[in-house]
């Protein structure tokens, strides 16, 4: 039930996943679930401590909303490679949508890939993050 | 404190972590992600799984819960852990993780760089039994302090 390596062409846009609004209540969610307590994420002073005009989203909560874009289109296990680089801080109150387009589709002995240019960008299109992902079709 | 070079090409930590189920679950709550794959096990054998695997993005979770002085173990190296910014992470996924692995994971210094901007980067590699399923690279850089 993965992605029909037939049925997608070069330069094709993958389904847009738009989120619900970031909040401090989701980064405090985000810590305690990944571990990351580092205070620049939950707690508005350390955050002012540390040069930043308030709390910003932890990088990888804004790829986990990439990953969750690319497991829904292709299921998790058909991803072989995901990277990103992290351009702008999110802060609570954006709005993020995650975006992609097929770039190459091509054929390695045994199997049918395809690479992906990945982004998150905000309402206003500032792009937090940028990524690629190699994901196998079938 | 100036950041120390000899670490370049060190192995600076080996942890144990189990996979639960209610971490899985908790990480997908936390991202808002309500896909059935990560919370359902038959769902998950609809799709060809052998159980409930782990998001995309869960080896960041297994360093940080199964490793909590990773960032006592940055300061020694001299990274001011209160001024670094996470620049990139690559992931290169080798098998699924389920529900119930013991996974050991080894983080060593793959790259580092002095200078205004300094830049470290870590290679992780997660084994179950002795196969690795998931490779993992962090690149975080530390911009110049304020004068």
């Amino acid at each position: 039930m993965g992605i029909r390596f037939d049925s997608i062409r070069e330069g094709e846009e993958l389904p847009v996943l738009t989120k619900p609004e970031i909040t401090q209540l989701q980064l405090i969610k985000y810590a305690g679930a990944s571990g990351d307590f580092n205070p620049i994420h939950t707690i508005p002073d350390k955050a002012r401590e540390a040069g930043l005009d308030g709390t910003i989203a932890h990088g990888m909560l804004v790829m986990g909303i990439l990953g969750q874009m690319l497991s829904a289109w292709a299921g998790p296990g058909k991803v072989l490679k995901f990277g990103v680089s992290f351009k702008a801080p999110t802060r609570p109150g954006d709005i993020l949508s995650a975006r992609g387009t097929v770039k190459r589709k091509y054929e390695e002995p045994g199997k049918k890939l395809l690479d992906c240019a990945l982004r998150v960008e905000d309402s206003q299109g500032e792009v937090k993050v940028e990524g690629r992902a190699t994901v196998l079709a079938e | 404190m100036a950041l120390d070079l000899s670490y370049k090409g060190k192995e600076i930590a080996v942890f144990t972590f189990e996979v639960d189920r209610s971490k899985i679950r908790e990480l997908c709550a936390a991202i808002g992600d309500p896909n059935p794959v990560f919370s359902d096990p038959e769902a998950a054998k609809n799709e060809g799984y052998a159980d409930t695997p782990a998001p995309l993005t869960f080896a960041s979770l297994v360093t940080f819960c199964g490793c909590p002085g990773i960032w006592d173990l940055m300061g020694r190296m001299g990274i001011d852990t209160r001024r670094l910014l996470h620049a990139k992470e690559e992931y290169e996924y080798l098998a699924p993780i389920y529900p119930g692995d013991r996974l050991t994971a080894a983080i060593s210094v793959e790259a580092l760089r002095g200078g205004a901007m300094e830049m470290a980067s870590f290679k992780t590699t997660y084994t179950r039994g002795s196969a690795p399923v998931l490779v993992a690279r962090m690149t975080i850089i530390v911009p110049p302090a304020p004068k």
